[in-house]
């Protein structure tokens, strides 16, 4: 069959009206240019409403969607579980001026759930999380320098920047070392090389930057920095909060087989109600009692119990296996749909966040982002520079239609590019 | 903060260099020119780039080294060499005295008339010819200095390791093109079109180059618009970027 092609008529015109209000018309990782939409007359531009898989845009179009808000919705869009627990307990209290009870019983289960916690603290964003962390190991270790894998995320605060980027200051990072993904002798000899000096080692469970096929841990990576870790004194983080509860519900960590002395959570925490959480070993809780740090919003009662709301649920779907099942009959699906048109499409990464790329020779992403392109024209939103991401809603049906799509998608390349 | 020894290299290449694209294109610059033997002037400065501007038939052409000029323009410090283009510093030449004129009569006019496309009188730009070499004037002097950053720069190096191996297209439609070759963290730019880009960034307009230039539209905002394009392998466009930033602070 042939899938219709979308419309953004309503988008654009709102857009035009956003650009003149909101800088960039919608900046951060959802908009245009950092969300990479080439050309960017393919994608929608803004949501009207949306529900399990799918998100439909002002103009109505509807998409099935792997990108899931960058990851918060891990249930599915209105979960109508998650949301009576929250609208449940907007009925009670919210914002208080003392906090609520779902805090401890929320920390309890973090505690009872994530192998590696003994407490939680919680926020709003990833970035409070990983910020905090850090804080959190320079105040434990008394030393300035940390160690961050080359390609690493980890939010948008300064100290996660990069020198030269707009409004970071040299002195900002000027503590940051960094190190290749994966290679542990290169890691030695940093070390090595600042003993006594190195706060804390952040990373995420693997290597899921964007514009690169993502890469897992070696064999005995993770076991290897653990020791030396903790002979030298730093504390190893976590960054979870892209990967966490999506492999393991345990956390990350637990997943390869390792224990982190923090690890932050944010995305799938409650399903897309604002939290996020720290969490970390008991030697470093009278560290992370003395600092300061807390926000307007990060003791609401709502989204805690959204959160206790999600975690269960999660638990009782059992969700890391359901995406594992769900993303490879999607992925071996989209690699047949690629080699049935010639082309060949490359999946990396764990199954629940899977990566893709269509090769091409020129190792430009071109035809790989002509590619996407012409799937979100038709209704499925992937994305060209970044993971996916898939949610407990998304059906057999959903992965049929995504798969008949992006056989599609590769048919118009095959006949736009004769040459290859 | 601005290092003088980056500066130098972009007063240098980049804006002596843009003499080249002078000569071709206004009609003007050629004809100070014409009906005179070729003539070449090295710069060399201490500590810093070296290069030889060579007219002939009209034309000019930079290439690296003072080996063969005809004319030697030598500066204690890349200071010294910055200050001639800030009009501070009056050059002594060490060899060459006998074409003394033609650095008066005719060089000069010159670097005059590229500094008027440069550093333009707005109700110069009303005039569309000048709008378009002003502007195309100004896209190769940007070309040119994003790779001077990137070498020499403290901070644009940092950037430029960032960038993968490969050639970047960028471009204003209609307009003049150059390619940003990236080897081993270094960068050189070859004012033509790129072949094979490993990335791309496209200007809608001659306008919207203007307006980006000048600082008056942002460039993420102008993504979004659909007034830039962008493909590739956008990581080194995002690295491009930041060394866009830098060519501001060193060429406002």
């Amino acid at each position: 069959m042939s899938f219709k092609i979308n419309d953004y008529t309503k988008s654009r015109a709102l857009f035009e009206r956003a650009e003149k209000v909101i800088p960039s018309g919608v900046y951060g990782h959802l908009g245009p240019a950092e969300g990479c939409f080439i050309p960017v007359e393919a994608y929608p531009l803004f949501a009207e409403k949306a529900q399990g898989s799918y998100f439909w845009d002002v103009d109505g179009n509807k998409f099935i969607d792997y990108m899931c808000g960058y990851g918060p919705n891990v249930l599915g869009y209105n979960d109508k579980d998650v949301n009576a627990a929250a609208f449940e307990q907007s009925k009670i209290a919210d914002c208080t001026t003392s906090p609520s009870p779902k805090a401890v019983e929320l920390a309890e289960l973090l505690v009872d759930t994530v192998a590696s916690a003994d407490w939680a603290f919680f926020a709003k964003n990833g970035g409070d999380t990983t910020t905090l962390a850090v804080m959190t190991a320079r105040s434990a270790t008394g030393r300035k320098k940390i160690l961050f894998a080359s390609g690493f995320y980890h939010g948008v605060a300064p100290w996660t920047q990069k020198l030269g980027y707009p409004g970071v200051l040299e002195e900002e990072v000027a503590n940051n070392l960094y190190v290749p993904w994966n290679d542990f002798d290169a890691f030695e000899k940093l070390v090595a090389e600042h003993d006594g000096e190195i706060a804390a080692y952040i990373a995420t469970p693997y290597m899921h930057g964007n514009f690169l096929d993502n890469q897992l841990p070696a064999d005995g990576y993770w076991q290897k920095v653990r020791k030396l870790c903790t002979e030298k004194g730093i504390i190893l983080i976590i960054d979870d909060v892209r990967c966490g509860f999506r492999l393991d519900l345990a956390g990350s960590d637990h997943f390869y087989g390792f224990e982190a002395d923090l690890i932050c959570f944010c995305k799938a925490l409650a399903n897309g109600w604002s939290v996020s959480a720290l969490c970390g070993k008991e030697f470093l809780k009278s560290a992370v009692s003395g600092i300061t740090y807390t926000g307007s919003y990060w003791l609401s009662a709502v989204p805690f119990a959204a959160a206790i709301a999600c975690i269960n649920k999660m638990k009782k779907l059992k969700t890391p296996e359901l995406f594992r099942k769900n993303a490879l009959m999607l992925t071996d699906g989209l690699r047949a749909a690629a080699s049935n048109n010639g082309f060949n499409l490359v999946v990396s990464g764990e199954p629940a966040l899977f990566y893709l790329r269509t090769v091409d020779e020129a190792e430009n992403l071109m035809l790989h982002q002509e590619w996407v392109a012409e799937c979100v024209k038709r209704g499925v939103f992937f994305t060209n520079p970044h993971n996916h991401f898939i949610n407990a809603a998304l059906t057999t049906d959903d992965i049929k239609q995504t798969i008949e799509i992006a056989e599609e998608a590769y048919k118009v390349l095959r006949k736009n590019h004769p040459e290859l | 903060m601005v290092d003088q020894k980056t500066l130098a290299y972009i007063n240098l290449y980049a804006v002596l260099g843009t003499l080249e694209n002078l000569c071709e294109l206004d009609p003007a610059a050629g004809a100070l020119l014409t009906n005179r033997k070729p003539i070449s002037i090295g710069f060399a400065i201490k500590g810093g780039p070296s290069a030889t501007l060579t007219f002939k038939n009209g034309k000019c052409r930079m290439e690296q080294g003072v080996a063969e000029c005809d004319i030697k323009l030598p500066f204690a410090s890349c200071e010294k060499f910055n200050g001639l283009l800030d009009g501070t510093v009056t050059p002594i030449p060490s060899k060459g005295f006998q074409h003394i004129k033609f650095l008066l009569k005719e060089f000069t006019p010159l670097t005059d008339l590229l500094a008027k496309y440069m550093r333009p009188d707005p109700a110069d730009l009303e005039d569309e010819d000048f709008f378009v070499i002003s502007t195309s004037l100004m896209f190769y002097t940007i070309s040119v200095a994003i790779a001077q950053i990137a070498n020499n720069d403290k901070v644009g190096i940092f950037t430029a390791n960032y960038i993968v191996d490969g050639d970047i297209e960028f471009a204003i439609e209609g307009g003049p093109a150059a390619t940003l070759r990236a080897k081993n963290g270094r960068i050189l730019t070859l004012k033509c079109p790129a072949k094979n880009p490993r990335a791309s960034m496209k200007f809608s307009s001659m306008e919207l180059a203007r307006d980006l230039f000048d600082g008056k539209v942002n460039a993420v905002a102008s993504i979004g618009a659909g007034k830039i394009s962008m493909k590739g392998m956008v990581s080194m466009l995002d690295n491009l970027n930041r060394l866009l930033d830098r060519v501001a602070l060193y060429l406002a």
